[in-house]
């Protein structure tokens, strides 16, 4: 019986994001959420276990203050979290974040099957989940529509740009999903306040073997703009002229 | 003071919000045109625990507080005001005077099948000719050896064409006064027991009411809720609680009013600009907006003071007046700002504002309201 371990990050709704004229983003009154895709993580690991029997932890690493995180998590499922947090757990890039996960998982956790999102709903950078399997040293399927587990091997399909390549790997393994792969289901009540109740087991900085520095640096977020040239043309030959005129002064036609 | 929620409060919120938007705002307008019982949202409701919310859990509940019950009608309502008085009315009005004057053996009995939602709740308490003036009704119960008959006709029941439990209220002893009304259970199906044709309403739609009128209607001794005499304190206490889920409702309504005049007012053009470049709509939105802030303020204190285990019927009463009137008054503003188009079906600021209505009439009528909330600081 196949022991699952579901990666999630919380982050901010883009819904809240307000940009100001200058492109600059105003993150004062945003409010989390779980990552979109994580979403699927975490059902596809609940149902396999529905099926298979088994265990589901969930676990992510970020600020202390995302306990709302893993609630909303634990409410979907898995019966316990890791927590990994530190107050500079802030803004983490990929390689940090994949690293910290392997340092904590091959020293504290076991796993037959780690299922992440395709990418997070915000950076989207789709990094995490093939370096996590990288340094943890198994194999790594990712896009993910339809898994199953058959004995000790885990068969995939992969959706690839004309058709779907069907991929098996021995466990351990890890899984990146696509949203395609499943509905999640929407937390009931009784979900969301068993959540409160579930172990949590937080892990701090301390608990690391090494400290993970950044490799890359994000120098500015903006909003992107989109220039609008409003002009009006009629329907007269002349007009038509002008039309095509100016397409070709802004370089639209030549 | 502390204004937040708790994690587990805001989570409630935020999945009561994406059910609704994944299961109810797709049917609203389809239910509110056709009047139609939304049962399979009610289903839903019922395997995600949300219908008997602040019970607890020996009685099939899911002993949450009485706020985030509120919070649930809120954004239900905010989708469909309708479904989101159905949950109210089976909550408040039906599972709580059971929970609170009921003894073991009929909480035993009648509140795990409604508070898992398998069984609907209703309350028959109001007359053709007894609405606010309570004490006007005329349906009698006399005792019979081990049998209650029930006699007399009560209008606008809420839930009564879909409810497996209704509770009602009879006069055991007219010559006593406010003492001589009593409140009783009864099941579907006890014969004498007639569900009318249901009613078909300006607003909230898809809420099923109906007239139900008991015609020597034999129902067990056992059935009595509280003791003789106790009927007119158990249906204010029914109210102090239902007026709660109908401010909650009227935020949600009012919510939603304010929802749509955002986005309808950022892309519709007029001289040129979005409409909400224009002063008049910013200052409608402005108040609409700070409106809201007050009305959940108001309603969660109400429940809030309810938690605390004390008394709240004042503040129940006035949550309830502000909330009603703000959303009948934003949601006509709503459909100004949507103009014709607002006037028109399909666009959800109509409905709004026929939803809206009801909520200054049921549970006692704003002038009730005003009624209770004057006898309470003029005392």
């Amino acid at each position: 019986m196949p022991e699952i371990l579901c990666c999630f990050k919380w982050l901010i709704d883009e819904s809240y994001i307000r940009a100001s004229s200058s492109g600059e983003l105003d993150l004062e009154t945003v409010d989390y959420k779980l990552s979109n895709y994580d979403r699927n993580a975490i059902e596809e690991s609940v149902r396999l276990q529905e099926e298979y029997g088994g265990t589901v932890s969930a676990i992510t690493v970020g600020l202390p203050d995302s306990t709302k995180g893993v609630k909303d998590a634990l409410s979907r499922g898995p019966e316990k979290a890791y927590f990994i947090n530190d107050d500079s757990f802030e803004n983490l890039e990929p390689s940090q974040t994949a690293a910290i996960l392997a340092d904590i998982i091959s020293s504290q956790i076991n796993y037959d099957l780690i299922i992440c999102g395709e990418g997070s709903s915000d950076l989207y950078a789709q990094q995490v989940g093939p370096r996590l399997a990288e340094k943890l040293g198994i194999p790594c399927i990712s896009y993910i529509q339809k898994v199953q587990i058959e004995g000790d091997r885990i068969v995939a399909e992969k959706k690839v740009e004309d058709g779907i390549e069907v991929i098996s790997a021995p466990m351990p393994v890890l899984l990146t999903v696509l949203p395609d792969i499943n509905t999640p289901r929407i937390p009931g009540l009784k979900d969301t306040l068993g959540a409160s109740k579930k172990p949590v087991i937080n892990i701090s900085k301390d608990d690391l073997t090494v400290s993970y520095e950044a490799k890359i640096h994000t120098n500015a977020i903006i909003a992107a703009s989109m220039e609008r040239n409003c002009q009006k043309f009629g329907s007269e030959t002349e007009d038509i002229a002008n039309l095509a005129r100016a397409l070709a002064k802004e370089g639209v036609i030549k | 003071m502390d204004f937040r929620l708790t994690e587990e409060q805001e989570l409630i919120r935020s999945n009561m919000r994406e059910f609704a938007e994944t299961y109810v705002d797709p049917i609203a307008a389809e239910i509110d045109e056709s009047a139609r019982y939304p049962a399979e949202v009610i289903e839903k409701l019922a395997e995600g625990g949300w219908m008997g919310m602040p019970f607890p859990v020996e009685y099939g509940g899911q002993g949450t507080d009485y706020l985030t019950y509120a919070i649930a009608i809120e954004e239900l309502s905010r989708s469909c005001a309708a479904t989101g008085f159905t949950m109210s009315v089976h909550t408040s009005l039906s599972l709580m005077p059971i929970f609170l004057f009921g003894n073991e053996e009929q909480k035993k009995k009648y509140l795990p099948p409604l508070a898992q939602g398998k069984h609907i709740g209703a309350f028959a308490l109001t007359e053709p000719g007894a609405g606010t003036d309570v004490g006007a009704a005329t349906t009698t119960a006399v005792l019979e050896g081990d049998e209650y008959v029930l006699n007399g006709t009560k209008t606008f029941c809420s839930n009564g064409p879909v409810a497996d439990t209704y509770v009602t209220f009879a006069w055991t002893d007219k010559s006593a006064g406010r003492k001589g009304l009593s409140a009783f259970i009864v099941s579907k199906g006890t014969p004498g027991l007639k569900v009318g044709s249901h009613f078909m309403k300006m607003g909230i739609r898809a809420s099923q009411t109906s007239e139900i009128i008991f015609k020597d209607c034999r129902i067990p001794k056992a059935n009595l809720l509280g003791k003789e005499g106790d009927g007119m304190k158990i249906a204010m206490n029914c109210f102090d609680h239902g007026r709660i889920g109908i401010a909650g409702q009227s935020v949600g309504i009012t919510q939603a009013a304010l929802d749509e005049s955002i986005n309808y007012s950022k892309q519709r053009i007029q001289f040129g600009k979005p409409i909400s470049k224009n002063q008049a709509i910013q200052w409608w939105i402005a108040d609409m907006a700070t409106d809201i802030n007050a009305a959940r303020f108001l309603t969660y204190h109400a429940a809030w003071l309810k938690d605390q285990g004390q008394p709240f019927t004042k503040e129940a009463s006035m949550a309830k007046v502000f909330c009603a009137e703000m959303a009948m008054k934003h949601t006509v503003k709503a459909v100004q700002i949507h103009g014709g188009y607002g006037y028109c079906k399909g666009f959800k600021v109509e409905r709004l504002m026929r939803d809206a209505k009801i909520t200054e009439i049921y549970e006692g009528t704003s002038e009730a309201q005003r009624m209770v909330i004057a006898g309470t600081v003029l005392r």
